[in-house]
This record gives C-alpha cells, sequence and structure tokens, in this order.
C-alpha cells in the first residue's frame, strides 16, 4: 500500500528481552518496545501509519520490580534529517493505570521520524524510542 | 516488481552516439529506481475521491453549490458593490487573478491562490488562518482591504433579494432577515463552500505518464516528454521536492519557510504561519466553535491539537502544484514571476534568509544546471489542466 510506515528495526532499544527490566503481558494487536530500563506495549490508530494523517497511540507502560505506577506518557517525534518536529502538539489521556492514549499525533513529511516514548514515574523519566520511516 | 523501470526514448542511441564521453544526451533514455517510482506513484491516482465537508450541513448539496456560484460573482459581497469573489478568483484566470498581491479595495499583503481541488486542504490560506472552506469563504468578505462589508450590510442586501433570500430559506431552513447576522454570514460563506468545493483540475500529462508507470505500459510512458521525465527525476530525487510536495495534490498541506523574504515593505513583516495559527485559535469561526456543524467530529483535530512554535514565523502553506503553470506569479507575495523564476529560486536559494533551524536543513541550494533547470520547469508544466466546474 502506499504512503505506508515501516517499522524500523534498526531501533537499538526494541526488540530486548532478556535485559528488560519488566515481563509485560503484550495485548493482540499491541507492538512491544523496551529497554533494560522500561518496557511498554503500544498500537497505532490507524494501525498503519501515512504521511500527513493524524492517528492515535494507546501505550500501556509495563512496571518494573518496585517500580510504581506511571504518572504520564509523553509521546513525541522528530525528524533527525530535517531537524523539526511535529506540527500539533499531542493530548495524553489516562485510560486506567499505566495505560495512556495518545491523540493529535501526525507525520507530516515523508522520511525517517524518531518518535520517543517518556514515561514519567514520580520525578523520573525513562525513554524509549521508535525509528520509523514514513515512505513517500 | 523490477530494479528499475527503464523508460526509453526511440531515438536515445542515435543522439548518443553524437555526444561527448562525459555529456549526458538530451536524448538518453531516463530510469528510475524502485524508490523514485515509489514516489511517482504516490502522486497519483487522479482524480482521488472527494468527501464532503461534515462542517458544512450544505457540502455536496446542489441547491447550496448553485447559490455558491450565483454570490461568488455578486457584487453585493463588497462595500461599495464593485469587487466580488471572482475580482481575485477569475474563473478566466484559473480561479487566480494573474497579479503579484491581489487588490480588493486595497492592495493586500498576499498573492491570491487559485482554487481547485479544496477540499484536499486542511487548512485555507497562505498563513492556514482558516481551518475550513466556509471560514476562509467568510472572510473576505469582512476584510476592510478585499471586499470590506459586513454581516449586516450583507445580511440586508441579500434578503432584499426574493430569489437569493427564497433560495437561502429553501437551503438553510430559516429566513434569511430573521438569522443573526453572524449565522447569515456564516451560511452564506458555507454555501459559497459547496460552489468552491466543485472547482477541480482534470487529468493531465503527468497523470497519464504516472498511470502508464505503473501499469508498465512502455508505449504510453514514452509518449510523455524526456525532459518532462528527467524533471521529475529531479523532482523526486536531488531536488527534495517531495518532503512537502506530496501526494496526489502535491502538498502535504503544511507549512514551511523557503527562504521567501517576509518582510512586506520596510517595517511591516508578513508573520505567516505564526499568526495564522493565532488567528485560528482564536476565530469564533473554527471548527471548534458553534458555527461548525461537527465540532467534535475528526476534522477538528488540526485545530484542536495545532501548536504555534517559534519555528512558524514566515512560514507559509505548501502550495499544491495542480495547474501551476497557469497559476503564477508565484510564492505568498507573488514576487516569482514565472516557473523559472521558482526554480532559480531553489537552485540559488540564500539559506540566509531561513528563520528556522529545521529549514536550513531541508531547503539547501539545489546548484542545478540550466539543463536541469530547464527540465524541471518541462516536468511542473506538465502538471496542469483546466479547471473543471460543476455546471
Amino acid at each position: 500500500m502506499r504512503h505506508a510506515v515501516y517499522l524500523s528495526a534498526t531501533v537499538a532499544f526494541a526488540a530486548l528481552s532478556a535485559t528488560t527490566a519488566t515481563a509485560c503481558l503484550i495485548p493482540e494487536g499491541f507492538a512491544r518496545l523496551a529497554s533494560p530500563e522500561a518496557e511498554i506495549a503500544y498500537r497505532w490508530q490507524p494501525e498503519r501509519l501515512k504521511v500527513g494523517q493524524f492517528f492515535e497511540a494507546e501505550v500501556i507502560a509495563c512496571r518494573g520490580p518496585g517500580q510504581g505506577e506511571t504518572r504520564e506518557v509523553i509521546l513525541d517525534a522528530q525528524m533527525p534529517a530535517h531537524g523539526h518536529g511535529m506540527n500539533y502538539r499531542p493530548t495524553v489521556t489516562a485510560l486506567g493505570v499505566d495505560r495512556f492514549r495518545i491523540t493529535g499525533l501526525m507525520l507530516h513529511m515523508p522520511g525517517k521520524w524518531r518518535l520517543t516514548f517518556d514515561l514519567v514515574h514520580g520525578n523520573t523519566r525513562t525513554r524509549l524510542v521508535r525509528e520509523v520511516e514514513l515512505r513517500r | 516488481m523490477k530494479a528499475t523501470a527503464a523508460i526509453t526514448g526511440g531515438l536515445a542511441l542515435v543522439a548518443a552516439a553524437a555526444m561527448g564521453p562525459a555529456e549526458i544526451s538530451p536524448r538518453a533514455a531516463v530510469t528510475f529506481s524502485d524508490e523514485e517510482r515509489a514516489a511517482i506513484l504516490a502522486h497519483g491516482p487522479w482524480p482521488p475521491s472527494m468527501t464532503i465537508d461534515t462542517s458544512n450541513r450544505v457540502s455536496g448539496r446542489p441547491d447550496a453549490i448553485a447559490l455558491g456560484r450565483r454570490l461568488f460573482s455578486d457584487p453585493r459581497l463588497s462595500l461599495d458593490g464593485t469587487r466580488a469573489c471572482t475580482t481575485c478568483h477569475d474563473p478566466e484566470r484559473h480561479f487566480a487573478d494573474g497579479r503579484d498581491r491581489s487588490v480588493g479595495l486595497a492592495r493586500t499583503d498576499r498573492n491570491a491562490i487559485a482554487l481547485a481541488n479544496l477540499r484536499l486542504n486542511r487548512w485555507f490560506g497562505w498563513a492556514g488562518a482558516a481551518d475550513s472552506l466556509w471560514a476562509q469563504s467568510l472572510r473576505p468578505i469582512i476584510d476592510p482591504k478585499e471586499l470590506g462589508t459586513s454581516a449586516e450590510l450583507v445580511q440586508q442586501r441579500l434578503t432584499a433579494d426574493t430569489s437569493m433570500a427564497a433560495a437561502y430559506a429553501r437551503i438553510f431552513g430559516a429566513g434569511l432577515a430573521f438569522e443573526p447576522a453572524d449565522r447569515a454570514l456564516v451560511n452564506i460563506a458555507k454555501a459559497l463552500a459547496a460552489f468552491q468545493e466543485t472547482i477541480t483540475t482534470g487529468r493531465t500529462a503527468f497523470d497519464q505518464f504516472r498511470d502508464a508507470l505503473e501499469r508498465d505500459d512502455r508505449e504510453g510512458m514514452n509518449r510523455y516528454p524526456l525532459e518532462a521525465q528527467r524533471g521529475l527525476k529531479i523532482f523526486v530525487g536531488k531536488g527534495r521536492c517531495t518532503a512537502c510536495h506530496f501526494g496526489p495534490n502535491f502538498s502535504n498541506g503544511e507549512f514551511d519557510d523557503v527562504g521567501v523574504p517576509f518582510f512586506i515593505e520596510p517595517g511591516r513583516v508578513d508573520q505567516g504561519r505564526y499568526a495564522g495559527i493565532a488567528a485560528v485559535r482564536a476565530s469564533p469561526f473554527n471548527l471548534l466553535g458553534a458555527f461548525s456543524d461537527d465540532p467534535a467530529g475528526p476534522a477538528s483535530a488540526q485545530t484542536r491539537h495545532v501548536e504555534q512554535q517559534h519555528r512558524n514565523w514566515g512560514e507559509f502553506r505548501v502550495p499544491s502544484l495542480r495547474n501551476v503553470a497557469n497559476t503564477g506569479p508565484y510564492m505568498h507575495n507573488g514576487s516569482l514571476a514565472t516557473l523559472e523564476d521558482v526554480v532559480r529560486h531553489y537552485s540559488e536559494v540564500d539559506i540566509e534568509r531561513l528563520h528556522g533551524d529545521d529549514g536550513a536543513r531541508l531547503i539547501q541550494p539545489l546548484h542545478l544546471s540550466a539543463r536541469e533547470a530547464a527540465d524541471l520547469v518541462s516536468f511542473l508544466r506538465t502538471l496542469s489542466a483546466d479547471p473543471l466546474v460543476t455546471k
């Protein structure tokens, strides 16, 4: 399909398991993103991202041992090659404990985007990164 | 899919034989990589399906379109009765006016954008100060430099026209004379929008080539001029044009600073998108307001989430390139008279003029040769077709 997004497998943080701090049950239809410090399950709506089309994200933050509830998830996106971010400010809504919906996301140019998920626990933030290549 | 799609010109070999080894024959075949091919196919198919505007309850209604067509050329929408929408959006000039900066009741600061394929827009005006076509249609009526009238005066004048008032009542279910003036003005703008939505552009030589490429029809591809093919290769390749001029409408619908000066005159600056965002968020006529017929609908997401950022200063809308050869002068202030001037601008752009750091990385001088520049212009000329208007 044209304009479809291809999730890059080049992100160092992705697809780690043995060193992950938490074990999270990934619901059907969700993808997993993890680092030694944090783990989330997420999905896009619509599932396939297109240039210039608004989309939403649903994020489940997994708890590490002794870790408290995730207060907020801040999702942002940058185009490293161009040095700019999104033109729109996303809104985060808590759907329940450790579960969030982020609306108002739009990637307005084709190319490589760097999506950052900042998990806020108390006074600390943990960042997970996902790169996506939005094709023309 | 093949690794490359070679599009051969019939005389390529003959011409190449006469060239020196370092020169590329002007008749040499143009080949496109898989990535270039995908980028080209993303500019179609054309025409795309057009949906109605849910924020405008009369969008797509034939009676509203008919009323809007009448209003579009009606001078009673101007203060002194000498101007109409057609003054700056002349159907004989591809719904533009051919001027650098438009002249209504006074000279404006910007070029009149040609009206076509408007349902594909997310924002309207060079700064995106309107988030719907009906809100954009309302603005010039009351702008002192354009038509310069008022909601009350328009309501009074059109109420006195029995035929017009009857059409209004049939379409909107209320007597024009009894409506609050702002509501009457919005409804008039919604009828104007319903008409403008029907202005579309037809298939072009590029569309024929793009479709031939998709079905690997060599004969069809060979009908597309070689110089346009070379220009297209620049457009999707070293020109990086598709970063902004993306998709079937050749625009990503957003805004960018491309190094066009934003001083209107000494001491006066056109803030572009920076002011546009402030205006649309403050407008009582935006998609989140009481005049929208679908304030919670998906189209309102743009207005709910748009954020004014420092880099928006001096950004202007990425215009569609459909019909571009017929709609000069170019840029928000009409400062570039011809397509050759536009290509020269991007070839030699002064990045010191760019306001944001981001633009400095995306916009770089292309340093095109004379032939490359001519090829790019040839390609742009293949994007034109006369506007089609609902009769």
